[in-house]
């Protein structure tokens, strides 16, 4: 019977400066995108993004402040401008250079970034 | 060179099982572009975590929607046990995964009738549905529900299988697996479907694995990635393999499921035949501290969990993600729906079996 | 030849009796597990109040004044919850669902009053009967009951060795005596 590899938990704490390069090593040794998901905190946000290879899921925490901005990854994985639209709808978390972004119409919503701490 | 228009799809369509919106742009009957946009559903469920306790939570995320509603169910829950690091017992785990296989059943004929009733073939949706019946009736016998069973807790589950009712369970299998393959030949060796599916929409594997895709719509172009063997439930007690197919079509997504159909049969089968006695819960008393990932194969892919309480310990969790497969499939459907007829457009959406309502939570 | 492959299966259910039910003239038989409706049983109830707490949806509502228990039947959501946690077991599961309606149905049960009895010493089921009674010996002084309480009306000091009970808010539900390790509280 196989190791259950599902027990595994990964997850390293990165910073903002060095998250783009982390995410191009990750993406030149063949890692798959999983998700991105925030957290709000009392003081600003926690982003965890969530890599898979293999089957064995590898995490990324970052921290930022309220008014920070995020460098955002699409160029190396196009399929993140959905996580990154829909945190930016719903917490107000503002990207950098995404390739394709809604500016803040992804998501129907009554008001604007209900999930940020008012 | 043609004028280019643009053509507003949904969110109110006849074909659409739930609300999204496409704009596209055509240009001489060729879509060109397509450009989604969502959030017709949005329920914000996920914020519900702060008034409720997790032992009511389970509710919650049970009702992100009604065909995956087993999953949700079991993928919160182990993603709590983890975080309080529980074990439930093995009696637990198999009948969980019994009820995950019948509930991928149940969503594969419902997905296959849709399909037909995409391309106009309304008897054959029917009788896929009338099959989907039996399943539903087992549905209701076992837990009390057709479509939400409210019987997965935080410790285990609620409601116990006996023997008897098992064995019965396996002979209506193996009854309906002849109405399967009665219909399945229908889809796979018909002139009139296979006008529709073969060479419509193709992903190729490199694009695939670049998207990002899950599920059997990765499956089908030839990715080898199926979240049942990471060890979650007990598919490595009873041997599986994921089913794969090389074409990237939509016949070939359509001949995964089915495919996919009959290899859930004769792993509730194994199941049933291997099942231990025992408790089917532990009690489980105390607050959440510490975070888990999960991730956990639904019938449209891979499901991602993640919970994390409060350092210092309360009964509320602090956040809870799900992320849906049909999330990670919209690049993908962005991508085939690129330079394909108007008439195709129903068709490419379903293929990748949208649950817009596990989209947007 | 791949032309209308679906023919056999036409031909089949040609001859096969439908598949569906004449329903409403023809009635559904409900299974036995089907989670319709709550159902209550009114002469064991004793006002507790630990459905109303723990319904997720809040459908359930307990007046001990009016000795009522009122029911949103359009709100519940048949979780079973209630059902699980009675101290008395007074709550049941029933198959058949409520009746679909224009306006929100609501159903209030009144619970009866209970004579109280001079000498009871018997196991009476009786509501609001009795008086909560520790026996200190063998009280280890764990605090069990009181964190389980659901009025709060027991207080345990362990350091203090101080075992409480305050007689008017206790509801002699018994759910103390269920959780007691060393089993010294009794109702009588």
């Amino acid at each position: 019977m196989s190791e259950k590899k599902f027990l595994i938990q990964d997850i390293q704490d990165v910073t903002n400066s060095e998250l783009l390069s982390r995410v191009r090593n990750l993406k030149a040794d063949e890692y798959r995108l999983i998700q991105i998901c925030a957290t709000t905190k009392e003081e600003g946000f926690e982003v965890l993004y969530s890599f898979d290879k293999d089957h064995i899921v590898l995490n990324l925490r970052l921290v930022i402040g309220e008014n920070d901005e995020v460098e955002s990854v699409t160029k190396e994985y196009w399929h993140a401008f959905i996580y990154e639209n829909e945190m930016s709808d719903l917490f107000g978390i503002k990207f950098l250079h995404n390739e394709l972004d809604y500016n803040g119409h992804f998501f129907k919503v009554a008001e604007k970034t209900p999930w940020k701490n008012k | 060179m043609g004028k280019r228009t643009i053509i507003p799809f949904g969110p109110q369509h006849p074909v659409l099982p739930e609300p999204v919106h496409l704009d596209l742009v055509i240009e001489d009957e060729k879509v060109v572009e397509a450009i989604p946009s969502i959030g017709f559903i949005h329920r914000g469920l996920e914020k519900l975590v702060e008034k409720k306790e997790y032992t009511e939570m389970v509710y919650v995320i049970e009702r992100i929607c009604g065909i995956c509603s087993f999953g949700h169910g079991w993928g919160y829950c182990a993603a709590v046990e983890g975080a309080m690091d529980v074990k439930v017992p093995e009696r637990a785990e198999y009948l969980r995964t019994i009820w995950m296989e019948l509930s991928r059943m149940h969503s594969h004929l419902l997905w296959l009738g849709l399909l037909a009733d995409g391309f106009g073939f309304e008897s054959l949706f029917q009788h896929c549905w009338r099959i989907r019946e039996t399943i539903l009736d087992i549905f209701e016998e076992t837990t009390g529900g057709r479509v939400i069973f409210s019987v997965c807790k935080v410790g285990g589950i609620r409601k116990n299988i006996n023997n008897e009712t098992l064995a019965k369970i396996d002979g209506i299998l193996e009854g309906i697996r002849k109405d399967i393959k009665e219909v399945a030949d229908v889809f796979i060796e018909d002139d009139s479907v296979k006008n529709r599916l073969v060479g419509v929409g193709v992903l190729t594997k490199e694009d695939a694995i670049e998207l990002g895709t899950v599920g059997p719509v990765a499956r089908a172009s030839g990715v080898e990635q199926d979240i049942r063997l990471t060890g979650s439930g007990v598919y490595d007690e009873i041997g599986f393999e994921p089913i794969i197919e090389t074409a990237g079509d939509s016949y070939a997504r359509c001949v995964v499921r089915i495919r996919e159909l009959f290899q859930s049969i004769n792993l509730i089968q194994k199941s049933i035949a291997k099942i231990p006695d025992g408790d089917i819960e532990i009690p489980v008393k105390g607050n959440v501290t510490g975070e888990f990932v999960l991730r956990l194969e639904q019938p449209r892919g891979e499901a991602f969990y993640y919970a994390k309480g409060f350092d210092k310990g309360t009964k509320f969790l602090e956040r809870m993600r799900v992320r849906t497969p049909t999330n990670a499939n919209i690049p993908a459907m962005v991508k085939t729906l690129q330079n394909c007829d108007l008439a195709d457009v129903p068709i490419l959406i379903l293929t990748i079996d949208p649950c817009i309502s596990c989209t947007e939570r | 030849m791949g032309t209308f492959k679906i023919g056999k299966l036409v031909m089949k259910s040609l001859f096969r009796k439908p598949a569906t039910l004449m329903y409403p003239v023809i009635p559904r038989k409900w299974q036995e597990r089907t989670r319709g409706h709550i159902s209550i049983d009114e002469a064991s109830c004793i006002l507790c109040g630990i459905c109303d707490k723990k319904c997720p949806t809040n459908a359930i509502t307990i007046d001990k004044k009016t000795r009522t228990w009122t029911i949103q039947r359009m709100q519940c959501i048949q979780c079973g919850c209630c059902t699980e946690v009675c101290p008395k077991k007074c709550l049941g599961m029933e198959p058949e669902y409520t009746e679909p309606g224009v306006s929100k149905v609501v159903d209030i049960f009144t619970i009866p009053q209970v004579e109280k009895k001079a000498n009871s010493g018997t196991n009476s089921s009786n509501a609001g009967d009795g008086e909560l009674k520790c026996n200190l010996d063998e009280c280890v002084y764990c605090g069990l009951c009181a964190k389980n309480c659901p009025v709060s009306a027991l207080e345990v000091d362990r350091k203090e060795k101080i075992w409480k009970v305050d007689k008017d808010a206790c509801i002699t539900c018994g759910v103390c005596i269920d959780k007691c390790p060393k089993k010294c509280l009794v109702i009588e």
